[in-house]
């Protein structure tokens, strides 16, 4: 059954010299499914995300995705990353920008979708160190997605962003999930984890608890996400 | 204006600069080693030039002249005979060689010494050392023939260069190829270093891009912004500057084309070992200048001090400079066998730059 899983990391640890950044970190992500990374700054997210891609290689444990062992070039056109500052090249046009990484991933003819999805379309002239966090976030988004990756990587993707875009953002990483994108998403934002379908929190680079929103909050004792999410963290830290 | 803001700002300044070490360094270090290297090549060099000496002369008189020469403190001799002469100064063993012919002994008694002086001629400043050594010859040969004036009336012959060729000549040839090295390292270095710190490198590590692409890539990008100024640059040396060319336009801009990517996998590989823009400045002075000073542009390698110049020999903008002066003063082509080392070792290190800079893209993101 492990293929049904989009992502498989089992028992992972990397370290950066003497700090232990995932300790024994297991996670399966089916695929379609929206999955939140939560917890606070430095917990290990961003490098949970980027082992997951292959940037980083585990010290221990494994990482299979879409049925592939990472790291692995051939699936990386299946993936796509959205990381956390907008990289993007400044002296370029948002339509620029974002048909470089549609070459890139050979996908040249998904640009104009891309644009439409962000809402850029009718600013894709614009050049991107002229425009607005917001704007830039939603470029960095364009650039992530235009070659319909099967898996998508969001490190905290509305860092940023007005909560109208926001919900806008939200709405069509569902409608991608229901086509069938898997979607891994790294918040520190709570509101944002009661739109995923399960959630995993991390802290001190371990995964602590895993679940649906719903069993989050059972678990924590609390109907409050951001109440169960401490109360869960300061249980296991004691 | 309040003294407090002024002083935040300064501490703010040197705060910053206690946390990196490196410029710290090399604030303090790199003059230290300029002027080091520089003192060491004007001071350590030896500028007496290599002569030969090809006495021919039936009479006594042109042992005694070669005699004199031998002594002469602004030169350095060797014996040869004057059908090895060209082969030699082609060779650069020799930067000239004087003939004295058979009938020089004649010559002397009937008041009029012809001696033939054949000059390398691509080096300037060497000439003059050579003229004056035999002159002061002459002086001696004159207090021996007793009762005469002698004139003295040297034929000069130039192999390269001549009359008309002058400083400008010979630096030119070197810097068409160096400007166009330096600016496309610079430039390279630091726009590589800023798809580094906007995160963009990291994108591209998360996309199906091989590395080798990636540097192959940027070195195809830089090479038409390369060859574009190296087009300008020749055009304006040669036809604004008039610096003398005897070799094939194409030629030049061959050469300057594997000077500009040998720069700009220069530019990718050291920019690994930088952090910040701040930090790929510093190689300017740390690459930039030693060659300048060791890759024969201004003191010729041949007069180094021995222990710089095997450092001379590993540096690839050597084998460029001499190539550029050998093709532009000199008229060399493909068909010369030390064209052929020059624009080998400068191929050479290309390649082995594109290695070295993906597999050190490879590293730092493992």
């Amino acid at each position: 059954m492990t293929d049904s899983y989009a992502v498989d990391v089992e028992g992972v640890s990397k370290s950066f010299g003497a700090f232990k950044a995932l300790n024994g970190v297991n996670l399966r992500v089916r695929q379609g499914e929206i999955y939140g990374l939560l917890g606070p700054n430095g917990a290990g997210k961003t490098t949970l995300i980027r082992l997951i891609c292959g940037l980083l290689a585990a010290h221990a444990g494994t990482v299979t995705v879409l049925g592939q062992r990472m790291p692995n070039v051939g699936v990386l056109r299946h993936i796509g990353y959205m990381t956390q500052q907008a990289a993007l090249y400044p002296a370029l046009s948002v339509e620029e920008n974002v048909s470089f990484f549609a070459a890139i991933n050979g996908a040249d003819e998904g640009v104009k979708d891309a644009l439409e999805l962000v809402e850029l379309y009718d600013r894709r002239a614009s050049v991107v160190a002229t425009l607005s966090g917001g704007l830039r976030q939603r470029c960095s988004l364009a650039c992530a997605l235009v070659h319909r990756p099967e898996l998508l990587l969001l490190d905290e993707p509305t860092v940023g962003i007005d909560p109208q875009l926001r919900v806008q953002f939200w709405e069509s990483f569902r409608r991608m999930a229901a086509n069938g994108t898997t979607i891994i998403v790294s918040s520190h934002v709570m509101d944002e984890a009661d739109r995923c379908q399960r959630l995993g929190l991390i802290q001190y680079g371990r995964l602590l608890a895993e679940g649906s929103p719903a069993d989050i909050r059972a678990q924590g004792g609390s109907q409050n996400l951001e109440e169960a999410f401490l109360a869960l963290a300061g249980r296991k830290e004691s | 204006m309040s003294g407090h803001r002024v002083r935040a700002i300064t501490r703010r300044l040197l705060q910053g600069f206690r946390r990196d070490r490196r410029t710290l360094a090399l604030l303090f270090v790199a003059p230290i080693v300029i002027l080091g290297l520089l003192g060491y090549l004007m001071r350590g060099s030896t500028s007496s030039p290599s002569v030969g000496i090809a006495n021919e002369d039936s009479g006594p008189l042109g042992v005694m002249v070669a005699d004199a020469l031998r002594h002469s403190s602004r030169i350095t001799t060797t014996d040869i005979s004057a059908a090895d002469g060209d082969a030699k100064l082609k060779d650069g063993s020799l930067v000239a060689y004087i003939v004295l012919p058979s009938d020089f002994s004649r010559q002397a008694q009937s008041g009029n010494v012809a001696p033939e002086v054949h000059l390398e001629g691509s080096q300037p400043g060497v000439d003059a050392p050579v003229l004056q050594a035999l002159q002061q010859a002459m002086i001696t040969l004159a207090s021996q023939v007793a009762g005469r004036n002698v004139n003295f009336q040297p034929q000069i012959k130039y192999l390269y260069g001549g009359k008309s060729y002058d400083t400008l000549d010979y630096f030119g040839a070197a810097f068409v190829g160096l400007v166009v090295f330096f600016l496309v390292f610079v430039i390279t270095i630091v726009s590589f270093l800023n798809e580094r710190s906007q995160g963009t490198l990291e994108r591209l590590m998360a996309s199906p891009l091989r590395r080798g692409e990636i540097v192959l890539g940027y070195m195809l990008g830089f090479t038409v912004i390369a060859l574009v100024q190296a087009a300008e640059v020749l055009i304006f040396s040669l036809a604004v500057l008039k610096i003398q060319n005897q070799g094939s336009v194409l030629l030049i801009f061959g050469m300057e084309a594997l000077m500009a990517i040998a720069a700009v996998n220069l530019g990718i590989f050291l920019s690994m070992f930088a952090r910040s823009e701040f930090q790929a400045v510093q190689f300017i002075p740390l690459v930039v200048v030693p060659q300048m000073l060791l890759s024969g542009i201004i003191f010729p390698v041949s007069t180094e001090p021995k222990a710089l110049q095997y450092l001379s020999d590993v540096l690839p903008l050597t084998y460029a400079v001499n190539g550029m002066r050998d093709i532009m003063v000199k008229g060399a082509d493909l068909t010369w066998s030390s064209l052929q080392l020059d624009a080998g070792v400068v191929a050479g290190f290309c390649i082995v730059l594109i290695a070295a800079g993906t597999a050190t893209l490879r590293r730092r993101l493992g």
